[in-house]
């Protein structure tokens, strides 16, 4: 399975006939992915790719957010992926954090809904979503739209951009860059869809949560033990302090 | 607060032309509508005109504005925008896309039908001229609230996520429309008055002859002021209830308003330039001169510098409630993770 292929998407003519080009590509390019992934058994079943992030095992190190820049050669300023670091509490009652953030590949993505040319779309067969470069036309309502602020203008190319979860490396059965650099293990990726799953048994065995889950996207990354009351932390006059290590100096 | 702002001044300006324009088309096709396509009550035909001539400008101006933000643009792709054009979806910014186009295209063809020579009510354009208002209307009422809807699709953005911002740009739209329409009668006052002395003259006006010539100015006037003040009437009790319901809530919503409550970043601009300059200033003063008619039977007439004063705070007040949204939606955003 040629995957250059599959992401060359200039070369089909109008969205739905695009759609049924990667359609056709992309099944079997999954069932390449499923079988290294999950056992053969389940490959009928529409896969779900999503990821645990257990924030105990994570200490700050930034080599995911490093990984993710080599292997996408994103634009100096921008990020997919990274770390933030929660501080909190006076001495000698606190807390340094560190939360590990990427694109959600939501069930309900409200990029997807929002975007005008339907650039940015949600595959069928893994659920995970990605943007056509050459489709998007930058108009930002993606971005806006995004509770998680994981979407970014890519200025070399002018299109929306963001964490992809490596689909040229997943569809070839192989673990996402970030993934497979976590020195922790913090990260674990696989298919949610199938209980079987080493991520499945996790989230089945451990509590879990999801970041935001008022704004009913539904995300497929989980974490283990992230702290959600920081902000309310701060606007109750705790000490906290959120460093996104982002241009984006403020989570939005 | 050091927050990017996605969109920015084309963005705010486009939302601010649009309403304009599909304001003064949705106002002068129901001028047009209510005099029959003729004179009905004054110089109607003329204010009809004037919105008709105004309308494409500013939407075309605006949307070609968008164009200007768009990422694509800025990485050399300039025609990456025709993208717009190969796919129609449910969202706002697709559905829009099509609505401005046949908007673009409509208003132009209206607008034509009131350049050709020897204008007239009953001339041989008026079919023509009468089906564009009739489609005109909704397609203008669509215009003007299809960008509320765009802002208000989105959780994320607790500040526009409200169903009212909808009624409030449409409110906006139209009195900045009429707006339109009044500076631009009033920029052309000598040569209005001296149409209607010429009308006079061949004594072909119907219904208004008890009136003298800066009397049936004015009955025109009136009719703008009149409508003027009611539509800002209907925005104020749209922005109340827009910031009542948030106000009144907990969490996200009611933190996001706060940036324009008391004591917000943006209260400033919210209270003195939209609330104030905008909306209150000039619904009094309209109100002033609307009263002595409506209440005291005298003959409506407004100073000059009146005439010209008030549609400009109106736009001003127009342009800068775009500001604040827009801006305000950026800033803030769900608290919390
Ligand atoms: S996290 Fe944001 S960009 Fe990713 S799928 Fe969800 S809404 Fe879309
Ligand atoms: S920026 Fe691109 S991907 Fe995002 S909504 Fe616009 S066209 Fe779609």
């Amino acid at each position: 399975m040629d995957e250059e292929g599959l992401m060359d998407k200039s070369k089909a003519p109008s969205q739905n006939s695009r759609r049924a080009f990667l359609k056709g590509l992309g099944a079997s390019a999954t069932l390449a992915a499923a079988a290294a992934v999950r056992p053969a058994s389940a490959a009928t079943r529409p896969v779900q790719y999503g990821m645990l992030i257990d924030t105990r095992r994570c200490i700050g190190c930034h080599a995911c957010s490093v990984a993710c820049k080599a292997e996408f050669d994103v634009p100096l300023g921008n990020t997919r992926s990274w770390v933030e670091y929660v501080e909190k509490g006076e001495y000698p009652n606190v807390s340094r954090n560190f939360l590990p953030r990427l694109c959600n590949h939501c069930r309900h993505p409200n990029c997807v809904d929002v975007c005008p040319t339907g650039a940015t779309y949600k595959r069928e067969e893994d659920g995970i979503v990605v943007v056509d470069p050459d489709r998007c036309i930058g108009c930002k309502y993606c971005v806006q739209a995004c509770p998680y602020d994981a979407r970014f203008i890519n200025p070399v190319t002018g299109a929306a951009d963001k964490c992809d979860f490596c689909l040229h490396r997943v569809s070839r059965g192989i673990a996402p860059a970030c993934v497979e650099t976590c020195i922790g293990r913090a990260r674990i990726f696989g298919d949610l869809n199938d209980p079987n799953s080493e991520i499945s048994k996790k989230i089945a065995t451990n509590p879990v949560s999801v970041l935001r889950p008022g704004m009913g996207t539904e995300p497929n990354v989980y974490y283990i033990a992230a702290d959600h009351s920081d902000e309310h932390e701060r606007r109750r006059g705790s000490y906290v302090r959120v460093t996104t290590h982002r241009k984006e100096k403020e989570r939005r | 607060m050091i927050m990017e702002l996605n969109w920015g001044l084309p963005v705010i300006a486009y939302l601010f032309l649009a309403g304009v324009g599909a304001g003064a088309l949705t106002v002068s096709a129901s001028i047009l509508l209510r005099g029959g396509g003729g004179n009905f009550g004054g110089s109607h035909f003329d204010m009809a005109r004037y919105g008709a001539l105004i309308a494409p400008l500013p939407v075309m101006l605006g949307s070609g504005l968008l164009i200007l933000e768009l990422g694509s643009f800025h990485a050399g792709h300039w025609f990456r925008f025709l993208n717009l054009y190969t796919v129609i979806n449910l969202s706002p910014m697709s559905v829009g896309t099509w609505l401005l186009s046949a908007f673009i295209g409509l208003s132009l063809v209206y607008a034509y039908t009131f350049m050709v020579p020897d204008v007239a009510p009953g001339d041989r354009w008026d079919v023509l001229r009468r089906a564009c208002a009739w489609v005109g209307v909704p397609m203008g009422i669509s215009v003007a609230m299809y960008t509320g809807v765009l802002l208000g699709a989105m959780p994320s953005r607790p500040f526009w996520n409200s169903p009212v911002l909808a009624m409030i740009f449409l409110f906006s739209a139209l009195s900045t429309g009429v707006a339109a329409i009044m500076l631009a009668r009033t920029l052309f006052r000598k040569f209005q008055i001296r149409k209607l002395e010429a009308t006079a003259a061949s004594g072909s006006s119907r219904r208004t002859s008890d009136l003298d010539v800066e009397g049936q100015y004015h009955q025109s006037g009136y009719i703008l002021a009149a409508s003027d003040t009611l539509l800002i009437g209907l925005e104020l009790t749209a922005i109340f209830l827009f910031l009542i319901f948030a106000y009144l809530t907990v969490g996200d919503v009611r933190y996001a308003v706060s940036v324009i409550l008391f004591g917000g970043s943006l209260a400033g601009a919210f209270w003195f330039w939209v609330i104030f300059l905008g909306l209150m200033l000039p619904a009094l003063i309209e109100l002033y001169y609307v009263v002595q008619r409506l209440l005291l039977h005298q003959n409506f007439s407004v100073p000059l510098g009146v005439e010209f004063a008030v549609p400009v705070i109106v736009l001003i007040g127009g342009f800068m409630l775009r500001y604040v949204v827009v801006v305000a939606g950026q800033i803030t955003g769900p608290v919390g993770i």
